[in-house]
């Protein structure tokens, strides 16, 4: 088995490590108290992140540093900004914000706070997936004992630096987790994407500035800050630095949520932490970041978990969410599974996305029904062209479509088996 | 204002207004459906994708509704790229619609059929049941919605939350489960309900009063401006091969009413098509009867009444136009007779989106030209006091009220210039005029603007222009004699 440098979950490891006697007993707050102590510039902070090359965890990737460097001049704009943590985890395979708020809250909030003090924030709302009960829980506990210990609020530890960190809860929708559809929802609108541009940091919560980020992303910061960009790039890879939170699931002998460097071999973590391919049987396919990234064969497995090599693969690192299916699995039923999620998650303002993804669960449940007709791949195929890319206001059309694109390339005999042969023309 | 260039065309675009609105103001048509110049833009539906190329950036897709002008931004609304991206938009739209349009009132107007002619395949590729909702849901007095006809481009949700700011409707559900619906069922109110059958760009929103009454294309529409408040909004009037006037429908106007107008003013069409209608003329006969008479000697009863009574009172309609106050203060100059026009009381219709309350459509225009106010109370003194009264002009008789006439005095002359017959005992002469969609002219509204009706429909058989007839009424006979032996 490989080894290398782990921190995200070495807290985690303790006995009530969501608790702030023991995070701060391990060293939680040290990298806030540092930015405080010797008053860096916000700009430099900001600067530190940039340097470190932290790429973004809720599955776009982008660069965390530069999303916050988009944010307005204060001193032209002087408007009230905020910053919203993206803890609706909802996408079907990933799990790792569950157990970074539920085992070491106090390192999200000291992310929090130190991405406020970057961005001269006025409050900061964390936003959790409402089935996230423990989750949301022990970082609402943590918040209050951080609160009362005078590490959130008014006059932070006598520095005069000020945040607010609120908790909302969400209801269960997988849009909420849209960066925009967060933002509506937390206005207390249906979770409706909004068209951008605006951007955020220019139009975000209630029209300020705003910057939207996922709750693995922040939790790195505090580590950044505290032993520097250049420790950060000695993990990972060049373009993808750092450790990630694997959360692999499916036909493993051992699902859960293992940290990993960026850049190691996909194959490593299913066969080397995950145990194997469960019931001793062979790999069929697998999700690279969650059920929106499409579905690679088994003959990639070797392919490097970083988002540059993932792409260059095919598909898309997203969330890191490793999903598995073993030879016995139906990659059709598997995307109808997918399919059926999307239609139902779906908010359907966009014409391609309402209709689009109800239409791709009835043909898949149509062929796996034995009702297929000549034409449906075809069909399917252009669907999923209508929807993707980037033809929607939000990427869930995408996200619909292209797993099944995926699916189409690579096991096009799987879904060719379901049609039937044309009746034989009797003369 | 900064540069692009539509289609090869360097045109001048304002930045404070999408791509969309620069390409509609210079005859580029970008289709739509969630888009509407009056409403906030969401783009959602999707449709209007055009192709853009900005800098040395490649060339792109975008919704034409949502994206901001840039200095120098080249735009093609026909690359192969955005005609695809709109056509597999039309599929996924076309996908449960339930293809009803030979029986849809919209059929003809609207926006999912002429695109889809326009742009999509003639053929379905869906063998999917269709969505099945619900086809009549009672809105209410004005409103019927059909679900399945809804592309829920949510126009309508959006107008009654912006314009007359009475959020009613909403999107319920998700998804492909989405369906606009009042809260709880619920009938909508307001004055403005009307507007969402204009808006909606299919044929969901369907106005009762005209549902199944006639085939758009079979209708003529005429430049005109609303008669039932002193807003004056411009409308189009709509009107049948037969001259029946079927639908009023606001005229984007944007220094008067925008895109909009209310219910008051829409459904006023019924009047227009009474049945009531007066002939050419009537005069009283020796045994008391009102009997139809020929227009000449009616007029010259009139010419004679006016020249052998003292002081005439010529009263005119709150409707007449301009040029016909004109002709009346002409007419009671040349017989000395005092004119005033009927100011009726405002009502409580007055709100803070278009209605006025003061249900005088032309008032300043016959104060500007010097024509008095008068009101029920100075009607009554007025007329008690003078031998002869000239009603000038439609609906004046409905605006007094017939117990108006049943105090005038019985030795007192009454000739009625009116639209609708009445037989009330103290008419000596009637003669039919035009009404509003019958005749041109200009009424000058609350905040002085010009407002300009116009024939929709010829007048009936010998009713002549109220104007002509008020000046023949002012000439001398002679002159009058020597007209009609040429």
């Amino acid at each position: 088995m490989s080894s290398f440098e782990t921190y995200l979950l070495v807290r985690a490891q303790l006995e009530n490590s969501h608790t702030l006697e023991i995070a701060r007993g391990d060293g939680a707050y040290k990298a806030f108290s540092k930015v405080l102590e010797t008053s860096m510039e916000p700009e430099a902070v900001t600067e530190e992140v940039k340097k470190s090359g932290l790429r973004g965890r809720g599955g776009a990737g982008f660069p965390t540093g530069l999303k916050w460097s988009f944010m307005p001049n204060h001193e032209t704009d002087t408007r009230s900004r905020y910053m919203a943590v993206n803890a609706d985890e909802s996408e079907p395979g990933t799990c790792k914000d569950r157990v970074l708020m539920r085992e070491d809250p106090h390192c999200l909030i000291e992310g929090c706070l130190i991405a406020a003090y970057a961005m001269r924030l006025e409050a900061v709302y964390v936003y959790v997936r409402g089935e996230y009960r423990l989750p949301y829980d022990r970082m609402q506990a943590a918040l209050d004992e951080a609160r009362a210990a005078g590490l959130v609020g008014q006059n932070i530890l006598g520095s005069g630096f000020s945040c607010e960190i609120h908790m909302h809860k969400g209801a269960g929708a997988y849009i909420c987790g849209e960066e925009t559809g967060l933002m509506e929802s937390l206005e207390g609108k249906r979770g409706h994407p909004r068209p951008k541009p605006p951007f955020p940091a220019g139009f975000g919560l209630w029209g300020q500035p705003t910057t939207v980020n996922n709750v693995e992303s922040i939790f790195n910061v505090p580590f950044i800050l505290e032993r520097g960009a250049d420790w950060f790039r000695t993990l990972g890879t060049e373009s993808s630095p750092g450790n990630f939170l694997c959360g692999i699931s499916g036909h493993v002998e051992k699902p859960g949520v293992y940290e990993v460097p960026l850049g190691i071999p996909a194959r490593t973590i299913v066969e080397d932490l995950a145990g194997g391919i469960w019931k001793g049987r062979a790999l069929k396919a697998w999700f690279p970041g969650g059920s929106s990234t499409g579905v690679l064969p088994a003959d990639t497995l070797d392919t490097p978990m970083d988002h540059d090599s993932v792409k260059g693969a095919g598909s898309m690192f997203g969330t890191g969410a490793m999903i598995i299916l073993d030879e016995t699995a139906c990659v059709v039923r598997s995307a109808l599974v997918l399919a059926r999620f999307y239609e139902h998650e779906s908010c359907g303002q966009c014409s391609q996305c309402r209709e689009g993804t109800e239409w791709l669960e009835q043909i898949i449940a149509r062929l796996l029904d034995g009702r297929g007709q000549s034409g449906d791949i075809d069909l399917l195929t252009d669907l999923c062209n209508g929807m993707t890319p980037g033809k929607t206001i939000c990427a869930l059309s995408d996200a619909a479509a292209l797993p099944v694109l995926a699916a189409l390339r690579h096991f096009r005999s799987e879904f060719e088996a379901l049609i039937p042969a044309p009746a034989e023309v009797s003369t | 204002m900064i540069r692009i260039t539509v289609n090869g065309r360097e045109i001048e675009a304002d930045p404070q207004k999408p791509l969309i609105a620069a390409c509609h103001s210079n005859g580029e048509h970008v289709p739509h459906y969630c888009y509407h110049p009056g409403l906030s833009a969401v783009g959602s539906c999707r449709i209007c994708q055009v192709e853009v190329k900005q800098g040395e950036r490649p060339a792109r897709v975008v919704a034409a509704c949502r994206t901001p002008v840039a200095e120098g931004m080249v735009v093609n609304t026909n690359a192969p790229a955005a005609h695809d991206s709109r056509r597999e938009c039309l599929e996924f739209l076309l996908k449960n619609h339930p293809l009803d349009c030979p029986i849809c009132d919209k059929a003809g107007e609207c926006n999912l059929q002429d695109y889809a002619f326009d742009e999509s395949q003639a053929e379905s590729r869906t063998s999917e049941p269709r969505r099945t909702l619900e086809k009549r849901k009672d809105l209410g007095d004005v409103i019927l919605l059909d679900q399945e006809r809804c592309i829920l481009c949510s126009r309508c949700v959006r107008f009654m939350d912006e314009v007359p700011q009475t959020p009613q409707l909403c999107i319920s559900g998700r998804g492909s489960h989405s369906v606009v619906e009042t809260w709880q069922d619920s009938p909508l109110t307001g004055n403005y309900q009307g507007n969402l059958a204009d808006v909606c760009p299919v044929g969901a929103l369907t106005l009762k009063d005209f549902r199944f009454q006639a085939r758009v294309w079979n209708l003529s529409r005429v430049p005109s401006t609303c008669s039932e408040c002193s807003r004056g909004c411009s409308i189009s009037a709509e009107v049948l091969r037969d001259g029946e006037v079927k639908r009023m429908r606001p005229r984007p106007n944007e220094a008067v009413n925008g895109y909009w107008m209310c219910d008051v003013g829409r459904f006023s069409e019924a009047e227009l098509n009474r049945s009531d209608r007066l002939g050419p003329a009537a005069l009283r006969n020796t045994a008391g009867e009102l009997v139809p008479a020929e227009l000449d000697n009616a007029l010259r009863v009139v010419r004679n009444l006016l020249q052998t009574h003292e002081a005439p009172l010529i009263l005119a309609s709150p409707y007449l136009t301009v040029e016909e106050g004109q002709a009346v203060s002409e007419l009671a100059a040349a017989c000395g007779a005092q004119a005033a026009f009927f100011s009726p009381p405002a009502n409580d219709l007055a709100d803070d989106v278009l209605h006025t309350g003061d249900p005088c459509p032309n008032r300043r225009g016959l104060e500007g030209i010097g024509l008095t106010a008068m009101n029920a109370e100075a009607w009554a003194a007025a007329s008690a006091g003078t031998d002869c009264v000239l009603l000038v002009g439609e609906r004046l008789l409905d605006l007094l009220g017939d117990t108006a006439l049943d105090d005038l005095p019985i030795s007192q002359r009454l000739v009625i210039m009116e639209c609708r017959r009445s037989d009330h005992r103290a008419v000596d002469v009637a003669i039919g005029v035009p009404n509003r969609v019958e005749r041109s002219g200009t009424w000058i509204n609350v905040d002085g603007i010009e407002g300009s009706i116009r024939p929709a429909r010829p007048a009936p058989q010998g009713i002549r222009s109220t104007g002509d007839l008020l000046r023949e009424l002012g000439s001398t006979s002679d002159r009058t004699e020597e007209a009609l032996s040429s």
